[in-house]
């Protein structure tokens, strides 16, 4: 009998697991694949080790200034197992002759980068930065300081604006397309363009890498999802690799146990899911059961997944142009037509993130060599209809018509690839098993986040944490997991 | 979320009326049910269930088991790579990979051609006891030795070693199947010309296409070109090679020469790839080889949870654990896919060079244990 048995360490398993068993709860953590981090993990080609999912981790702050992930990491036992490394520029924007724009992380130096590049705007810059900072001070005064009495007098643009769209907070500031554009490419951290994404969310990613600064994990995400699995095993937890839940056991609506696909069962006082919601509520119960859970994901859509380049060149990375570790490419402005076409196959037209690795990390690939991936948001449902025997001949040519536009802007870039790999949305299916290779859950509209939704079922002693009932990203679900612990541990102590 | 506060909020009542118009009209997850499974497996199913349907005799030493799903359907691969063929045999589960020696564009079936190793377990109980109807499992297909049309030039040199042309068969096949830009050179070293495996096949395409050249390398026997494959038989065949991409595989003892050989080429490493194709089977000879432990010392290997037992020097820890009854899943058994990953918590363990071990696998002990060989009292976590 375990006290807990948590099911798939993705971030959020992983974070709940390490808590518990720091916290002397006797945990079972149990994972389909055969390594841990779900996203968070990387894999070897040739000379490379390539990281599959971490561009930006965000909250991190420095140990003078910590942010908020730095004492979660800390409080889950891993900060002293790790390194990390700052990054000095926010992110490179390149539209093909129309412009090419670096902002650095200082928010006063932003700033006045920004005021260079749009003379005309000057005001406007300053007085937006001026109130993303003042709503998320209210943010934090209101919840991360755990306000008793929280009213729309002593907050109130986060009353007014706290459910808004990005759009329309960007409308009001600005008329100019193109400095829209360079201020929001992070809506693809996100998966919802400006006029989907809750400026909640838009502004708590600005503010977040702005103050905290973006980081990198010295080794790559596989450093942290190894570090939590050793605090697992030092803490005494057990962990089963190769292993697929089937089944939540659930008796008069109360969870008690787990069945594996080979017909194993183990029983535990609570069960936490970081497996897709859909698979938890609808793969992992039968029908009699999950009804009042699946009720409030009616409303919810699959979100996006991703069509990945991993590339190892042969070369320094200033030798083909590349001078930046984040980059967002992009033909045109309009972030609205760039979304529609991640519902379709076309990588011709669409934006990509290009990130190289060894920018601030020079450990990172072999002397001599860079790793650099492209990445964009692509849903699954069109790489679902590819005719299988045509698969590998679609990513070919998807990735080609991808790199012919990163040959724009670093010329010479394809032929230094000494070894490549490409993931589809397929891809993502298969290694994380979430319906629609979904890496952030379902579309976070403002409906879907937890203001509407909460990731406590309705079931008793289940629990659910990570991308699919919340937020996506490493630091909403490294807290996702983080939180679920201690709630499940308040839970513990209360018997 | 306090409900006090969020009905406070500007915006609310359109939220809440947009949640309630969506649960109306939403989507009743229970359809998809198994479905993402379902879809994943077309390309990775997690084992397929085979039957030989034909085996052909290649050479004295060699037979193709052409291999179909008891499911109709066999997932699509990339000409080059291989499977991993799962058996149980004298009571011990283990798998083999072998390379696909079939064309992807023959979709109902897998051939795969298997040479005998004398003394090796699993080549001679597939090429002595199994028959036509008999069904085995095998892995989805894995592997990166192909072609990548965006990276590698159309203009490709094979050279093969032993039972190392079967991917290349596969290639070959390929082009010839579905018309090619490609210009391929296959350069085949064996022993004489009764070992060569397909000599027949790949005379008959050479003669009837020009994209295609072959040219067998024989240490004995009549022939062109005798002895081993070296730099300038490779110049004098292919002329300027820095447009051109090499496949190489053989055994490893091929490797170690050939990439000697290659070295005056002075090719860049993107120029070359190569299959890998299993551990040394006499590490006690490799470079790092602790000199003091030989074939006479043993260890004791505790699998924490599970058991304890003895091993002899010089065996692969997953060969000892499968031998031992632990199951560990495997594909590739040449320390590259990582499938064998397991923990080592104390003790030591030899590992060739070319193991691909994460930064992150090596930092916290991690080892694959096809390619790790113990040289001391281990405790390891599967
Ligand atoms: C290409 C890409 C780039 C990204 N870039 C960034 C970035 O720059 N910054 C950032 O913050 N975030 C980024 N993300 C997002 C971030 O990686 C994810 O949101 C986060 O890692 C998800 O964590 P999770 O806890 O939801 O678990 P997941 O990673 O989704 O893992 C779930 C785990 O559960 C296991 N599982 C599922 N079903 C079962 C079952 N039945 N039995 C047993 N185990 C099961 C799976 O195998 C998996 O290991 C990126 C993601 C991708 C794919
Ligand atoms: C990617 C890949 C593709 C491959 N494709 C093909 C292919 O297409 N065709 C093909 O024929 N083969 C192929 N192989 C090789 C194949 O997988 C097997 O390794 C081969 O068939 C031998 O397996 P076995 O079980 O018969 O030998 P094993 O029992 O594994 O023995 C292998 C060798 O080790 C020696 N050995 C065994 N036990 C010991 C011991 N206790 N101490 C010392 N030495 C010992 C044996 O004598 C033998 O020489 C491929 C390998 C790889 C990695
Ligand atoms: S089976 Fe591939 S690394 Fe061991």
């Amino acid at each position: 009998m375990y006290d807990v048995i948590i099911i798939g360490a993705g971030n959020a398993g992983l974070a709940a697991a390490a808590t518990l068993a720091r916290k002397g709860a006797k945990i079972l953590l149990i994972e389909k694949h055969n390594i841990p981090g779900g996203c968070a993990t990387s894999f070897c080609r040739g000379r490379f080790e390539f990281e599959v999912s971490l561009h930006q981790l965000s909250g991190m702050g420095t140990p003078e200034r910590p942010g908020p992930l730095r004492s979660v990491l800390d409080s889950i036992g891993v900060l002293n197992k790790l390194d990390f490394v700052e990054m000095e520029k926010l992110y490179r924007v390149v539209m093909p002759g129309i412009i090419d724009i670096t902002l650095p992380t200082n928010k006063e130096e932003l700033i006045k980068v920004l005021q260079q590049q749009f003379p005309n705007q000057r005001d406007a810059i300053q007085k937006f930065f001026d109130f993303v900072w003042q709503f998320f001070t209210e943010v934090i005064g209101a919840f991360y300081l755990n306000d008793p009495d929280i009213n729309p007098k002593k907050y109130p643009l986060y009353y007014k604006y706290a459910l808004k769209d990005t759009q329309s907070v960007l409308d009001e500031y600005f008329n100019d397309p193109l400095l829209k554009a360079v201020i929001s490419p992070y809506w693809t951290y996100m998966g919802l363009p400006p006029s989907k994404l809750c400026f909640s969310d838009m502004a708590a990613l600005l503010f977040s890498y702005v103050e905290f600064k973006p980081y990198h994990i010295k080794g790559g995400s596989q450093m942290l999802s190894n570090a939590m699995l050793e605090v697992i095993y030092e803490n005494g937890g057990e962990v089963l690799f190769n292993t697929e839940v089937s089944k939540i056991l659930i008796k008069n609506n109360t969870a008690y146990g787990v069945r594996t696909t080979s017909g194993q069962e183990f029983e535990s006082k609570y069960v936490l899911s970081n497996a897709s919601a859909i698979s938890t509520f609808v793969d992992m119960m039968d029908d009699t059961v999950n009804q009042k859970a699946l009720e409030q994901y009616k409303g919810s859509s699959v979100g996006t997944s991703f069509f990945t380049i991993y590339c190892g060149l042969d070369c320094d990375y200033h030798e083909v142009g590349i001078n930046e570790e984040t980059n967002f490419i992009s033909n045109s402005t309009d972030m609205e037509f760039d979304y529609q076409l991640s519902k379709t196959l076309d990588t011709e037209n669409s934006s990509f993130i290009l990130t190289c690795y060894n920018v601030f990390d020079n450990e990172m690939v072999p002397k001599g060599t860079s790793q650099v991936v492209l990445v964009t948001m692509k849903y699954a449902e069109p790489w679902l209809k590819v005719p299988p025997h045509q698969y590998n001949d679609e990513k070919y040519r998807c990735a080609e018509a991808m790199l012919k536009n990163a040959e724009k802007v670093f010329p010479g870039i394809i032929s230094h690839i000494e070894e490549m790999e490409i993931a589809t949305p397929i891809t993502h299916m298969r290694y994380l098993g979430h319906p629609g290779g979904g890496a952030y859950g379902f579309d976070q509209y403002v409906k879907d986040s937890t203001m509407f939704i909460s990731p406590k079922p309705p079931i008793d002693g289940l629990y659910c944490a990570g991308s699919w009932y919340g937020a996506a990203g490493y630091q909403p679900t490294l807290t996702s997991g983080h939180s679920a612990a201690r709630a499940i541990l308040k839970e513990m102590r209360k018997k | 979320m306090d409900s006090q506060i969020l009905r406070q909020l500007e915006g609310y009542e359109k939220v809440t009326t947009d949640i309630e118009v969506l649960k109306r009209y939403g989507y009743d997850y229970r359809l998809e049910r198994g479905l993402a499974k379902k879809y994943v497996e077309r390309f990775h199913p997690h084992a397929i269930d085979v039957k030989v349907t034909d085996i052909i005799n290649e050479t004295n030493s060699t037979k193709t088991l052409r291999l179909a799903s008891k499911q109709k359907y066999m997932p699509p691969f990339q000409a080059g790579q291989y499977i991993s063929v799962i058996v149980e045999v004298d009571g011990i589960r283990t798998s083999r990979p072998y390379s696909i020696s079939s064309s992807p564009d023959e979709i109902a079936y897998y051939d795969i051609t298997v040479r005998r190793v004398e003394g090796g377990m699993i080549s001679n109980y597939l090429l002595d006891s199994i028959k036509i109807g008999d069904s085995l499992q095998v892995s989805a297909p894995a592997g990166n030795f192909y072609h990548n049309p965006i990276i590698h030039s159309n203009k490709v040199v094979y050279i093969a070693g032993g039972s190392g042309v079967t991917p290349f068969k596969s290639m070959i096949q390929h082009a010839v199947n579905t018309g090619t830009e490609k210009e391929i050179w296959l350069i085949y070293g064996s022993k004489n010309d009764s070992e060569l495996i397909f000599n027949d096949y790949f005379s008959k395409v050479a003669s009837k296409y020009t994209f295609f050249r072959y040219i067998p390398v024989l240490e004995e026997g009549a022939g062109t070109y005798k002895g081993f494959i070296t730099k300038d038989i490779i110049k004098e065949i292919v002329g300027d090679s820095s447009d051109k991409t090499f496949f190489i595989c053989g055994p490893q003892a091929m490797y170690e020469h050939l990439l000697k050989e290659l070295q005056p080429l002075k090719l860049k490493p993107r120029q070359i790839r190569m299959e890998s194709y299993g551990v040394p089977a006499d590490v006690f000879s490799q470079p790092g080889w602790p000199k003091e432990i030989s074939q006479n010392t043993r260890f004791v290997i505790k699998v924490r949870g599970k058991k304890d037992f003895t091993v002899t020097a010089g065996q692969p820890l997953l060969q000892s654990l499968e031998k031992n009854h632990i199951v560990v899943p495997s594909l590739c058994r040449s320390g590259e896919c990582s499938m064998c990953r397991v923990k080592l918590v104390s003790g030591k363990v030899y590992q060739p060079e070319g193991v691909k071990l994460r930064q992150a696998d090596r930092r916290f002990g991690y080892i694959h244990s096809c390619a790790a060989f113990p040289i001391s009292d281990c405790e390891i976590i599967i």
